[in-house]
């Protein structure tokens, strides 16, 4: 059997604890339905009018012992519910003191901004984390409401502009783990999806080490004009690129977009060819995006993907 | 009959027009309960024509992933008015037009104690719901953030078109209407009952209609401030709901809820009420305890008020207020389970006659059980934090609003048609609609439930290529084609019906409530005359002389 | 008839929520304005709170505007709706002035969440005041032209009822804006 993924491949204790008690509850559940089905079966089947028999049965106006019966147990599971759910929801959430969070997440339409408090890294929309190791996580929103989610690793946390939140994350193992958002937040809410990419810590480190490596700006070359194009077009008025003038937060930094995997908060896999095709018209791919069609001839398109993947490599 | 009585109390209002065959201003000036109801119900069928084809294009879209059949943009706007309409245009119009015909019958009264306010709030329904679709017609097209509108994604500059505008506007509008008919309906019910009619007497969908409208007249005001406050925002630059002007973003949320969710039981307790009357006369027996049915409907509607924040389990509030917000609840599962199994013991040993009504009523149990019990799964704080915003809710409100209210709603208009009309719907034809209603809905919603768990987020024009989620989806899509089949089959039953449908007679169920002592349909005074009410069944009592309903008549 | 009655009564129970939701609005800003203008800094309590008793007074005049009925006094019913009505729109009068002075100040609904509240609150209920006057200027019409044979009319019943709850939301609305910000 493939992996099904959510609620059947928890990953991390707190997913697990979750899990666990779905389980339980959707069993309880599913022992009531079958309950009332079984007795809805029998009475169509030993109470259905047969033909012929037209007289009324006999009329029966209840009965109070029963009904004390049928709301005396759902009280009682009612109570065994809800205590499994306070220890469940201590469990999955518990206070985190006074400390500085790990990660900062904040919500943009329609990407992640994925800051390291600690060391300076700032990416998007793909999540490196040490596997095992508890993360805090701080969210916030710069615009409209967010939602994340990555359903093997735990819980949702809505990303409100004005009100901070903080959850853990945590992957048992390393691997990839995809989430979305899962707020509705506008045109492209369907594009705003999240890796999450847990590392044993020596490649964690590593990673964090390249990520913090300023590049140099390529000079000569089809790269040197992609540096020159960047520089001189629209783009650095909402990009990021380490070591040069461009500094703006409104999309994300790019410094090693290279390195990711996806392009677009998930709508293109990370190749030059695709990374061409989205230069070349954004909006085919994320319709409503902020960011626009620049119309950019091909070579200047070449020269801007050169340059990018030429930010990566040193 | 010397025994029975002239109808009291008399309305201080004059007639309306007796001329009903008069063409269209005979009802656009009507202010008659039975036109009025009949209009209502005219109305909520060309919305939930409109409504299913909103569903339907969203099906198609969804049937595989990456699909480009529907624009993100127009996607947006189909899912926002097919939840608004389904809810506002649909299942509660339905409920109160029904609820307008049938109460003063019911109830022995020549009609609603204020007829003039009775058509006012039609009117405003009527104009409210062109108000909301006009808004397809204009540059910015239809609103575009979901029936919930959650700021500040519906306001300036995150929403620069007028779409949520039109939104509120119509939704204000067809908002006062309902509170105009929840108060006619509160007086009609307190005031107009006929002599012997008790409040322990009336018929259980009368009890569920008063507490309905009263959760009308307490609810609606919450989210009629909140669109004034919204609409501030919009038109007048207020910051009530802006963030980044000292506004906040979670004050909607609080609003919006604290009447969506009551909201819910507006939707369903008259469900619950055609339920109460059709699965007793299809079993021959009276309903298994009546006092319990009501006092569990009481108990809703006012543990309903004290739920909202359930809607804001990942909006951070805290373990506490999460707490008690899941205790509150889960609570409401035990006057709804108390229900359930009424309406099973009256039909456990009864000699029950499978009509198409009583199918939809017996399916009704099914299906809505199934929607009441992930219901409370997912009033358990961690569960929700699992499955909110994905396709398990989707799942889940669908089997309690289509589940429960749509197939209540099909159940009424099977049994209630024949007092309508005069006429009984075709019962091959219902049986079709029942068996692919049944096979279209479970097919659409079931398979949900697993695609939420898997991590399908709600909301979304497309979805991740996962495995197994673009078959899953494509046979939900399939089901969904299914049931829109089933409506037009519902629809061609209704209009071979109207001209060629065996004629009913009074009383075609031999069912026991007044308007079953009237003529089908009524004359516009309703009766001549009110039979004798000493029961809960006056009907039963005048057939059963030997045997009458009280002092037996109660839960023992 | 008791119907009348009983949907007036219903009725202002529903806009007490309604009331009650802009109330919350208000209450839940309150405090959280770091700068700009604030009840504190930009209201004249005592000028307000004067022109709330004539409102207050309304609702005297309008219970003996009832009982003149009561007792078929046609003439003293005429006088206190008219005294009803001249007090109410002396408080609107007043909230006119007091509108203003903000206005002139660059206080506007669009300034922060004070202005946002304060206006939403005291505009709303300044409109059922008018709706009010409106409804007792059609009353008077009718008393002139001698409606009302008493003792008893549902019309005049059912108005002062809502007259009362204009008055009474007043109340809570001074006592939430003005008081808790100046005593």
């Amino acid at each position: 059997m493939e992996n099904l993924g959510g609620l059947f491949n928890p990953s991390s204790p707190e997913m697990e604890a979750m899990a666990g008690l779905t389980y339980y509850t959707i069993a309880l559940c599913l022992v009531i339905l079958g309950i009332i089905v079984i007795a809805v079966a029998y009475i169509i089947i030993r109470y259905r009018k047969k033909p012929g028999d037209d007289g009324e049965p006999y009329q029966n106006f209840g009965n109070i012992k029963l009904e004390i019966v049928w709301t005396v147990i759902p009280i009682a599971m009612v109570a065994v519910l809800f205590l499994l759910t306070c220890s469940t929801m201590k469990e999955v959430d518990p206070p985190a003191g006074d400390r500085d969070p790990d990660l900062v997440i904040i919500g943009h339409q329609w990407w992640w901004e994925i800051r390291y408090p600690s060391s300076g890294v700032s990416t998007s929309n793909e999540i490196h984390i040490p596997a095992g190791e508890k993360m805090l996580v701080r969210l916030e929103s710069i615009d409209v409401i967010h939602d994340f989610w990555v359903p093997e690793l735990g819980r949702k946390i809505d990303l409100v502009p004005g009100h901070p939140n903080y959850i853990w994350l945590v992957a048992g193992k390393p691997g990839v783990y995809l989430g979305a958002c899962a707020e509705f937040c506008g045109d492209q809410h369907a594009n705003m999806r999240i890796r999450v990419v847990a590392e044993p810590e020596a490649e964690f480190k590593k990673w964090l080490d390249g990520q913090l490596a300023i590049p140099r700006t390529p000079t000569g070359g089809i790269a040197g004009e992609g540096a020159n194009l960047f520089q001189t077009m629209a783009c650095m008025n909402c990009h990021t690129i380490r070591g040069t003038a461009a500094a703006a937060r409104v999309g994300p930094d790019l410094t090693h977009l290279a390195d990711r995997d996806t392009i677009g908060a998930g709508v293109l896999t990370n190749t030059p060819e695709n990374l061409a095709k989205w230069l070349a018209n954004p909006q085919r791919y994320k319709q409503g995006a902020f960011m626009p069609n620049m119309k950019l001839s091909d070579s200047e398109v070449k020269s801007i993907v050169a340059y990018l993947e030429a930010l990566d490599e040193q | 009959m010397s025994s029975r009585i002239p109808l009291v109390p008399e309305n201080a209002v004059p007639l309306p027009s007796l001329k009903a065959n008069n063409g269209l201003l005979s009802w656009v000036s009507s202010i008659d309960h039975k036109q009025i109801g009949i209009m209502y119900l005219i109305i909520t069928l060309i919305y939930f024509l409109l409504g299913g084809l909103e569903a339907l294009l969203i099906r198609v879209q969804l049937a595989h992933p990456g699909n480009d059949f529907l624009t993100p943009e127009l996607y947006n706007q189909l899912f926002t008015m097919h939840g608004t309409t389904m809810i506002f245009f649909v299942v509660m119009p339905f409920l109160i037009g029904v609820g307008v015909y049938l109460l003063p019958l019911m109830i022995g009264a020549r009609d609603m104690a204020f007829p003039r306010l009775n058509a006012l709030s039609f009117w405003l329904f009527f104009f409210g719901g062109i108000l909301l679709y006009y808004s397809f017609f204009t540059q910015s097209g239809a609103p575009d953030v979901g029936w919930f509108a959650y700021a500040p994604l519906s306001e300036k500059p995150f929403s620069l078109n007028k779409g949520p505008t039109y939104w509120a506007l119509g939704l204000l509008a067809s908002g006062i209407g309902s509170v105009a008919s929840g108060l006619n309906n509160v007086v009609t019910i307190l005031t107009m009952r006929t002599p012997g009619m008790t409040m322990r007497r009336i018929p259980l969908f009368v009890w569920m209609m008063l507490v309905t409208s009263l959760l009308l007249v307490f609810v609606i005001p919450i989210i009629t401030a909140a669109f004034a406050m919204m609409l501030l925002d919009s038109i007048l630059g207020a910051t009530f709901f802006t963030p980044a002007h000292g506004g906040s973003a979670i004050l909607w949320q609080h609003f919006f809820w604290g009447f969506g969710h009551p909201e819910v039981y507006i939707l369903i307790l008259p469900a619950f009420g055609i339920i109460s009357e059709v699965i007793p006369v299809f079993s021959r027996k009276p309903i298994y305890g009546y006092e319990f049915v009501a006092a569990s409907t009481v108990a809703i509607g006012l543990l309903s008020l004290g739920v909202w924040a359930h809607h804001m389990f990942a909006v951070g509030l805290g373990n506490a207020a999460n707490a008690y917000f899941s205790l509150a609840s889960m609570l409401i599962a035990i006057p709804t389970g108390v229900k359930v199994l009424n309406w099973v013991a009256t039909m456990w040993g009864g000699r029950i006659n499978f009509a198409t009504p009583m199918l939809f009523g017996t399916a009704f149990i099914i299906e809505f059980v199934v929607g009441g019990l992930t219901g409370v799964a997912i009033a358990s704080v961690p569960i929700d934090w699992v499955v909110t915003d994905s396709y398990f809710i989707v799942a889940h409100f669908h089997y309690a609003i289509f589940g429960g209210s749509v197939f209540a709603i099909f159940a009424g208009v099977y049994y209630w048609f024949p007092k309508f009309t005069g006429r009984m719907l075709s019962e091959t034809l219902g049986k079709w609609h029942f068996w692919l209603t049944v096979i279209g809905f479970n097919m659409t919603f079931f398979i949900q439930h697993f695609l939420g768990v898997m991590g399908m987020p709600r909301r979304t024009y497309t979805y991740y290529d996962m495995p197994y989620w673009g078959s899953m989806n494509l046979i939900s899509t399939i089901g969904a084609m299914i049931l829109g089949l089933s409506v037009l089959i519902f629809v061609w039953n209704i209009l071979v019906s109207l001209r060629h449908g065996r004629p009913a007679g009074d009383n075609p169920w031999n069912a026991w409530t007044l308007e079953w002592a009237t003529t089908s349909p009524p004359a516009v005074e309703n009766f001549e005359l009110v039979p004798p009410v000493r029961g809960r069944r006056p009907l039963w009592d005048l057939a059963h002389p030997d045997m009458p309903d009280e002092p037996g008549a109660k839960t023992v | 008839m008791a119907n009348n009655r009983m949907l007036v009564g219903f009725f202002i129970a529903s806009e007490s929520i309604f009331f009650l939701m802009l109330i919350l609005a208000y209450v839940n800003f309150h405090g959280s304005v770091t700068d700009g203008p604030t009840a504190v800094n930009s209201l004249n309590p005592v000028v307000t709170g004067i022109f709330s008793l004539f409102l207050f007074a309304s609702s005297f005049t309008i219970w003996l505007a009832g009982k003149s009925l009561r007792n078929k006094n046609h003439f003293m019913l005429k006088v206190w709706i008219l005294a009803t009505i001249v007090l109410g729109a002396v408080f609107i009068f007043g909230q006119g002035l007091e509108w203003s002075g903000l206005l002139d100040k660059n206080i506007t609904i669009s300034r922060n969440v004070f202005g946002t509240t304060f206006f939403t609150l005291t505009g709303f209920h300044g409109f059922h005041v008018c709706v009010g006057l409106i409804m007792l200027s059609l009353l008077l019409g009718l008393a002139l032209a001698g409606d009302f044979k008493g003792p008893k009319s549902d019309a005049v019943e059912c108005i002062s009822l809502y007259w009362h709850f204009v008055d009474g939301v007043w109340v809570v609305v001074f006592s939430v804006i003005y008081l808790w910000a100046f005593l």
